[in-house]
């Protein structure tokens, strides 16, 4: 139930009529046990909905990537309640994850993680060939501008290329959700932006849930909603009431 | 301990099932090399100072008779040390609960003092006191063991047309007998045969040779030249009807423990090495990958100071380590096989005992080259490793740059799935690795060949030798040859339905310098009984003219059909004659050749005479049958085809048979050796890879078939190749082990390439699931992480 009237607007928000896509209620993760456990997450609350463009912030160790890795289904949650499409995640087995994590969600890493002895294409075709609905690899890399370098392998494209060419990798399955982890922290800044603006278009185009870590807080600008977390809490949220565009952001 | 041998103590441990994987085959290879040479060793010196101690002779000498006399003759040939003369006849033996006659070989003891030649090794009991009338035996151990006969026990013999009865007074050993078998034969019955030894004047009397000697042992002095010597004392015995003079080389014993040294020679060196090669390999793989993972560690340690030498020493250490281990386990290893296997020579060989001496300088020489070998494998990656400088080796490895798959450039490569085109083109990225593993993956298959090709060959000779050669059931020989007519008394004995004469007819085949002895087989041009056959195999005729010979006895003598060779017969009337070559025959137990019956007796001008038959008996009248055959004392031996055959069976089978085991046993652990480290280098160098894929949405089995595409590809390709290269192993070891007396023919069954086949597509379905197993840890969350 949304909290009417709070003071700074609910990260259960915005929406009240629509099917969250997660829905999630105390989520905590800790890992060990006794005098040597170490809370990363200790229960936060919030909905998301489709076409939504969301950022984590937060220093390092704030639970960021914890969260990140609860909602993709690479790790299960201690406590608390964590829905997907009203199905409870924390009660899936490995094969279950493993087909929630091939049709639902697309991944986005820091390093690429490209197959090195796969081209641009094959790159995306691995991943199309086990999905069921999947877009042509090639239409996926014109959406990220690459149409012309598709025959290229990892070695042979900069490091911006190589994570347009992982983002394409991830949106065409045409999952639900798209989460990325740091998808400029090892770029600079120029390219950077061409790898967000792809982001950005893709979430707009497709209507894609969103999810993008960062450290950068003017990226959080281009967000819809900006989540700040702090000691596995989530401490702010803040609402854009309009989305800046990436290269406006970028001064 | 310095800390950076911690870290190696640490690295190891985390590394142990692939050190141990390499440490495995090694140990498998030195074991191998470490039995063999160790058998060869205590083999020759137990002979060599058996010989020494016992005297034995170095020229031999058969005639009809000659005056004791004769004797100072050979002792004054210039060279010759010591002469014995003395006296040794066959006989015909009754033995209590042995239903068919045996045939005894009965040596005279000086009368005055002991033997100075080829002295006696007591056992049990003592010798035959001379000089008595209490008739007294000493008999050879194989034999009395063989019918458990312990000293007091009697036995008959029949000497000279007359049954007497004798006390065995001990049980000996001679080293004129390490091998206790009848003259030309290369399989030991010790149930029908066995050697004796009992006081000159009682054998001499029973054979009206007292003052008189048919047999010749003497040794030379240093530096005599024995072609000389021998020529020189068939000069002084020819009048006496001497067969020839012999060396030690075609003595029948001692031929018999060289030839089976010879065959742990073939066993001893190109195999081992195999595995030895395999498992430098090995370690290379797997310290190129630890150092590879390192990268950063080795920057770290060279940026606070350590020298190139300490890292360098650091890695080489680590392969120490593992040659340690391989060396240690295959000492043990080779230790306790050869002293299983040198109880198994109690079987053929009878020393006064045969202990296991560990070969200590070939132990050392192996641990040296598989320490040579790794290090040499190490040597190139530690080199790329220190070279480096820090601070490159801090930054990640540069992505590896890919190229499309040769094959795909050919235009298939629509019809391939992105996992097939990742396995090709990580296989074609490194071709020299690929390569070399695929290699090993080959050699792994072919040394699974070896060993299967031992036990197909032997089956195949229990069956061709004793199914398709001989035929007979019996083979009864007479004490002296007869008229041709006596094959109709051979074929009235009870229960004979068939009987087919032979001649049988000492020989020298002579050509050039290469001299053999051994029996001429006359038979009847197409006989049904004992056949001659080719390789084919197919029946050959024998013709009116000319000689067929054992292929390998051609080989030796280096003859080729259509070559002369010259024929000394060794008995009657002594004459030389040259007969062409007409052709090969196949056997596998010593060497023979074969004339057409009446061709031979016409050479020898003794009309048509026959030495015995081969016959085919009843069954249901078996025991008539050996009854009265016992009852014929023109029958001087009776050699019963299916006690050969088990003889066989229980001597060279099973020790082929346990060789072959020990073999397959190595053979198995090298395949899943090589298979496992193979998987899992594969698995730590795209662990990164495969832990995306399963964020994108791979399951555990489709990474799983990624990862061990690669290696099935790999396999696939070498699975043919190594099949060919088994074969080649298995043609060239027995080669090398095939002997003048048992060879074994190469035979390769589909079964015996199903079974190798099978080993490794098991290794490799098993090592895959370990890997697999692996795959489960692999943390998924590490793939989100940059690379640090």
């Amino acid at each position: 139930m949304p909290a009417v009237g709070s003071i700074s607007p609910s990260p259960v928000a915005p929406a009240a009529d629509r099917e969250p896509v997660f829905h999630v209620r105390g989520l905590a993760r800790v890992y060990g046990e006794g005098l040597a456990a170490v809370t990363a997450l200790a229960g936060v609350d919030f909905d998301l909905y489709a076409a939504e463009l969301i950022v984590l912030l937060g220093a390092s160790g704030s639970g960021k990537s914890t969260l990140l890795n609860q909602l993709g289904g690479l790790d299960s949650p201690t406590h608390g309640t964590l829905l997907y499409r009203g199905a409870n995640l924390a009660e899936f087995d490995e094969p279950a994850l493993t087909s929630f994590r091939r049709d639902a969600v697309g991944f986005v890493f820091q390093a690429y993680n490209l197959i090195p002895s796969l081209t641009a294409r094959e790159n995306i075709a691995l991943i199309t060939e086990i999905c069921r609905d999947p877009m042509p690899p090639e239409d996926a890399l014109h959406l990220v501008g690459l149409g012309e370098r598709m025959d290229h392998f990892p070695a042979q494209l900069s490091g911006g290329e190589q994570q347009r060419v992982a983002i394409a990798r991830a949106i065409a399955k045409r999952p639900e959700v798209l989460l990325c982890d740091e998808p400029t922290g090892a770029l600079d800044v120029h390219t950077g932006i061409t790898v967000l603006e792809a982001i950005e278009h893709l979430n707009r185009e497709l209507g894609t849930l969103t999810v993008v870590i960062t450290h950068n807080a003017i990226i959080a600008d281009m967000a819809d909603r900006v989540f700040t977390l702090s000691d596995g809490r989530i401490v702010n949220v803040r609402q854009n009431a309009h989305r800046g565009s990436v290269r406006a952001l970028a001064w | 301990m310095s800390l950076l041998d911690r870290k190696l103590l640490r690295d190891l441990r985390a590394l142990k099932s692939q050190a141990l994987a390499v440490a495995l085959v090694m140990a498998c290879g030195l074991a191998m090399m470490i039995m063999t040479r160790s058998l060869i060793l205590s083999l020759e010196t137990t002979r060599d100072t058996y010989y020494e101690r016992h005297q034995f002779a170095q020229v031999f000498a058969r005639l009809k008779r000659a005056p004791n006399a004769v004797r100072n003759q050979l002792a004054a040939i210039p060279g010759v040390a010591t002469v014995q003369t003395g006296i040794a006849v066959q006989v015909t033996l009754d033995v209590p609960g042995l239903p068919e006659p045996a045939v005894g070989l009965l040596n005279s003891l000086p009368e005055r003092g002991e033997l100075i030649l080829n002295r006696l090794h007591v056992r049990a009991g003592h010798l035959p006191a001379g000089g008595t009338a209490r008739r007294e035996l000493a008999v050879g151990e194989a034999f009395a063991e063989a019918h458990g006969l312990k000293p007091g026990a009697t036995l008959s013999a029949v000497l000279n047309g007359a049954k007497q009865t004798f006390r065995l007074a001990g049980i000996v050993l001679s080293p004129e007998f390490v091998f206790e078998a009848p003259p030309g034969a290369a399989l030991p019955d010790n149930k029908t045969y066995g050697v004796f030894w009992m006081p000159y004047k009682e054998l001499a009397t029973a054979f009206q040779l007292y003052g008189a000697f048919n047999s010749v042992s003497l040794t030379l002095a240093p530096g005599a030249n024995e072609r000389e010597i021998i020529g020189a004392v068939d000069r002084v015995l020819a009048p006496y009807g001497c067969r020839g003079a012999y060396g030690r080389i075609n003595h029948p014993s001692h031929r018999r423990v060289d030839d089976e040294i010879r065959v742990l020679q073939g066993l001893s060196v190109a195999f081992p090495l195999v595995f030895l090669s395999v498992a430098a390999f090995m370690t290379n793989s797997v310290m190129s990958r630890q150092i590879a993972l390192q990268r950063e560690q080795i920057a770290m340690l060279k940026a606070c100071g350590f020298s190139n030498r300490q890292v360098g020493g650091h890695y080489f250490k680590f392969s120490l380590a593992i040659v340690v281990a391989g060396v240690g386990l295959g000492a043990l290893g080779g230790i306790v096989l050869g002293q299983k296997l040198v109880v198994m020579y109690h079987l053929f060989f009878r020393f006064p005992q045969l202990d296991f001496q560990l070969d200590t300088r070939v132990l050392v020489a192996a641990g040296a080259v598989s320490a040579l070998a790794s290090f040499g494998g190490v040597a190139g990656a530690v080199r790329r490793a220190v070279r480096l400088p820090p601070a490159e080796a801090m930054r990640p490895e540069a992505p590896a740059s890919y190229r499309p798959a040769l094959v795909e450039r050919l235009g298939v490569a629509r019809w391939f799935s992105a996992s097939f085109r990742m396995a090709l083109r990580n296989i074609q990225r490194r071709p020299v690795r690929s390569g070399l593993t695929c290699l090993a993956l080959a050699l792994a298959t072919g040394i699974l060949i070896v060993p299967n090709s031992f036990r197909d060959g032997v089956s195949y000779v229990i069956d061709f030798q004793w199914d398709v050669v001989q035929r007979q059931t019996v083979t009864l020989s007479l004490v002296e040859p007869e008229a041709a007519r006596t094959i109709a008394d051979f074929r009235h004995l009870p229960g004979v339905v068939h009987a087919e004469p032979f001649r049988f007819v000492p020989i020298e085949l002579r050509a050039g310098p290469i001299v053999r002895r051994l029996v001429l087989q006359g038979l009847p041009a197409q006989g049904t009984l004992s056949r001659v056959i080719d390789a084919e195999p197919r029946q050959l005729t024998l013709p009116p003219r000319g000689v067929i010979m054992s292929a390998k006895l051609a080989d030796v003598l280096q003859l080729r059909p259509g070559d002369e060779v010259v024929a000394k017969v060794l008995e009657g009337r002594e004459r030389e004659i040259a007969v062409p070559l007409v052709g090969l025959a196949e056997d596998f137990a010593g060497t023979a050749a074969y004339m057409e019956l009446h061709a031979l007796n016409r050479l020898l001008f003794e009309g048509d005479r026959i030495s015995g038959a081969h016959v085919v008996v009843e069954r249901s009248r078996w025991n008539e049958f050996l009854a009265a055959v016992k009852n014929t004392p023109r029958v001087a031996g009776c050699v019963i085809k299916d006690s050969i055959r088990e003889g066989f069976r229980k001597t060279t089978a099973e020790s082929i048979g346990l060789i072959q085991k020990i073999y397959m046993l190595f053979a198995t652990v090298v395949a899943f050796g090589i298979v496992y480290n193979s998987a899992r280098i594969s698995l730590s160098e795209r662990a990164r890879e495969l832990a995306t894929l399963r964020v994108l949405g791979f399951s555990r089995g489709e990474v799983g078939a990624v990862l061990v595409g690669e290696l099935v590809l790999l396999t696939l390709v070498a699975l043919p190749f190594g099949l060919l290269i088994g074969s080649g192993f298995a043609r060239g070891i027995l080669s090398a082990v095939n002997t003048e007396t048992v060879r074994l023919p190469l035979v390769l069954t589909p079964a015996n390439y199903a079974f190798a086949v099978l080993v490794v597509a098991v290794a490799s379905a098993l090592s895959a699931l370990f890997a697999a197993r692996k795959l489960a840890d692999i943390d998924l969350v590490s793939a989100l992480k940059a690379l640090d």
